[in-house]
């Protein structure tokens, strides 16, 4: 599959020499299959055998490097159709690299092993790019425009699934890195009620993100990525489901167990309480109604937001300061 | 939910494809948000072409087809490159290359950054033999290139993908982190219990 579009562009190569009427001689560029120009096999620089010596086999005289007989309008992506190394006589250009000798400038282009070793992108001209990616629009699908913003995708495809791909040169293609799949999905796009979303966060533990509520599961103890892709899917499967189940067992959650902090029943809420009741002294007597009635009014009820909020929050001085105004306000000070 | 339509289409000349076929692209049901676009068609490269790069007559008796198929083409909110290369202006070429061709295939840039480069130093002693007082040190030093796509489906990722990796140069590696969005799948959708708050036969 991925060789025929290399033989496209190949071909398209190819076809756009043809079709410019070939100025210089095809045989110049020779091919593994075509047949060798030289039929002498005798006289390879073997001695004859009754010659005294070495006969050399005479070498034809070099002509004249291609690049004189290039045109200025040539079509450049059919003389470097694909990645070949670097031919000073077919590229037309003044090149020096290297470093100066002393007084002088960087060696030239002919002979020059500088030019040879370092990769060139002679193939990858912006007019060769733009031919491959002619040929290459056919096989691509548009974006859907309905999706164009990231809380559009965030709301129709939650589930984000996290692959990597490794390439390299080496003995083999293959990088057991390749096999980690990571699936992202956020706890408020899943359908779960408060007990089932409190029950998910302790079940998943420290893959939870606070700041992002994003969900993390990294799933790399299977050989193959599709597997490790199943296996993640099914672990988000069981999580959902387990956690919708209430045991017999949750029952017995106590106050530590407890994710946030809540007044009611608290010593907290004790305290305040018996503070206020001994305030009030005489008059009235003990009982629950005044506990209620204590409850009801708008200072200890600022207190209960000011302790909730600093226990929850953590200390900061916006808290600190709202819990000294409601404590000050609570004990008429 | 709208079913994908069943789309089955066979080109046989080659010349249309290179003319530019633009209604390759999806039947998405409009712009409203509230419909998921799902008939999204991919198109698979065909498996049996009988093209070869040796044979002088290429192209007039092939034909090669493009077979559009009714699967739902992934769809991937992020494609990040990391090249990483010895060499800052190999680099830079090739940064070059791929954001060209990501833009004449039509594909969202998101950024191009420069990772600073990681220089890997060793002292080794000077002599096969003794002389600790002489030493030589070698470093390798690892340039980095991110480029970042995003919003791209499965067939354009895996087209440029390879086309930007059979043109990798000779040295440079490349790591393609990928990140595919997925709706949520049918079985998660509603709790699969009935209206028990305590389950005991099903909690051994």
């Amino acid at each position: 599959m991925a060789s025929h579009t290399r033989k496209a562009f190949l071909c398209l190569g190819r076809i756009n020499a043809s079709g410019l009427g070939l100025q210089r001689p095809a045989s110049r560029v020779s091919y593994a299959t075509d047949k060798p120009i030289n039929s002498s096999a005798g006289n390879k620089g073997f001695p004859d055998r009754g010659g005294r010596g070495f006969v050399r086999r005479p070498r034809r005289p070099v002509g004249e490097p291609r690049t004189e007989k290039m045109p200025v309008d040539q079509d450049w992506t059919a003389v470097y159709p694909a990645a070949t190394p670097f031919r000073p006589n077919s590229v037309p250009l003044p090149l020096r690299m290297g470093y100066p000798v002393k007084g002088g400038v960087p060696p030239e282009k002919k002979g020059n092993l500088e030019l040879m070793k370092i990769p060139n992108f002679l193939h990858l001209t912006p007019a060769a790019i733009k031919k491959h990616c002619e040929a290459l629009k056919p096989f691509c699908t548009e974006w859907p425009s309905a999706l164009d913003t990231d809380a559009t995708c965030d709301e129709h495809f939650p589930i984000k699934v996290d692959g990597t791909d490794y390439v390299s040169a080496g003995p083999s293609v293959r990088n057991p890195s390749a096999r980690v799949v990571h699936l992202k999905v956020k706890l408020s796009s899943l359908n779960l009620d408060d007990h089932a979303s409190k029950k998910m966060l302790k079940l998943v533990g420290n893959r939870y993100c606070k700041d992002t509520d994003i969900i993390t599961i990294k799933a790399d103890s299977c050989p193959l990525r599709q597997q490790n892709h199943d296996y993640a899917m099914y672990l988000l499967t069981v999580l959902y489901h387990e956690s919708w189940k209430t045991e017999a067992w949750e029952a017995e959650k106590a106050v530590a167990d407890m994710e946030e902090y809540s007044w009611e029943d608290s010593p907290s809420q004790r305290n305040i309480l018996d503070a206020l009741v001994r305030m009030k002294a005489a008059g009235e007597g003990e009982g629950e109604e005044v506990r209620e009635q204590l409850l009801g009014r708008r200072e200890v009820q600022e207190y209960k937001d000011s302790v909730t909020r600093l226990k929850n929050e953590g200390e900061s001085e916006s808290s600190m300061l709202q819990y000294k105004e409601a404590v000050k306000k609570v004990l008429n000070l | 939910m709208a079913a994908p339509m069943a789309l089955r289409r066979q080109l046989f000349d080659l010349t249309r494809i290179l003319g530019g076929i633009s209604h390759l692209g999806p039947r998405a049901v409009g712009a409203c948000s509230g419909h998921r676009p799902c008939n999204i068609i991919r198109s698979r490269l065909p498996l049996a072409s009988s093209t070869s790069f040796h044979t002088t007559t290429v192209f007039s008796s092939t034909p090669s087809s493009i077979t559009v198929t009714e699967e739902a083409d992934t769809l991937f909110q992020k494609v990040s490159l990391l090249v990483k290369g010895h060499d800052r202006s190999v680099l830079d070429s090739y940064e070059l290359f791929a954001t060209m061709a990501a833009k004449e295939l039509n594909i969202t840039i998101n950024e191009v950054h420069e990772h600073p480069k990681d220089m890997d130093r060793f002292t080794l002693l000077k002599s096969v033999h003794i002389f600790k007082n002489h030493r030589v040190q070698y470093e390798m030093r690892t340039h980095y290139r991110c480029i970042e796509l995003s919003h791209i489906t499965g067939c354009t990722a895996q087209v440029y993908l390879e086309y930007v990796q059979r043109n990798l140069p000779e040295g440079v590696a490349m790591a393609v982190t990928k990140t595919a969005m997925e709706k949520v799948p049918d079985h998660i959708l509603e709790p699969m219990w009935e209206d028990h708050p305590i389950d005991d036969k099903l909690s051994q």
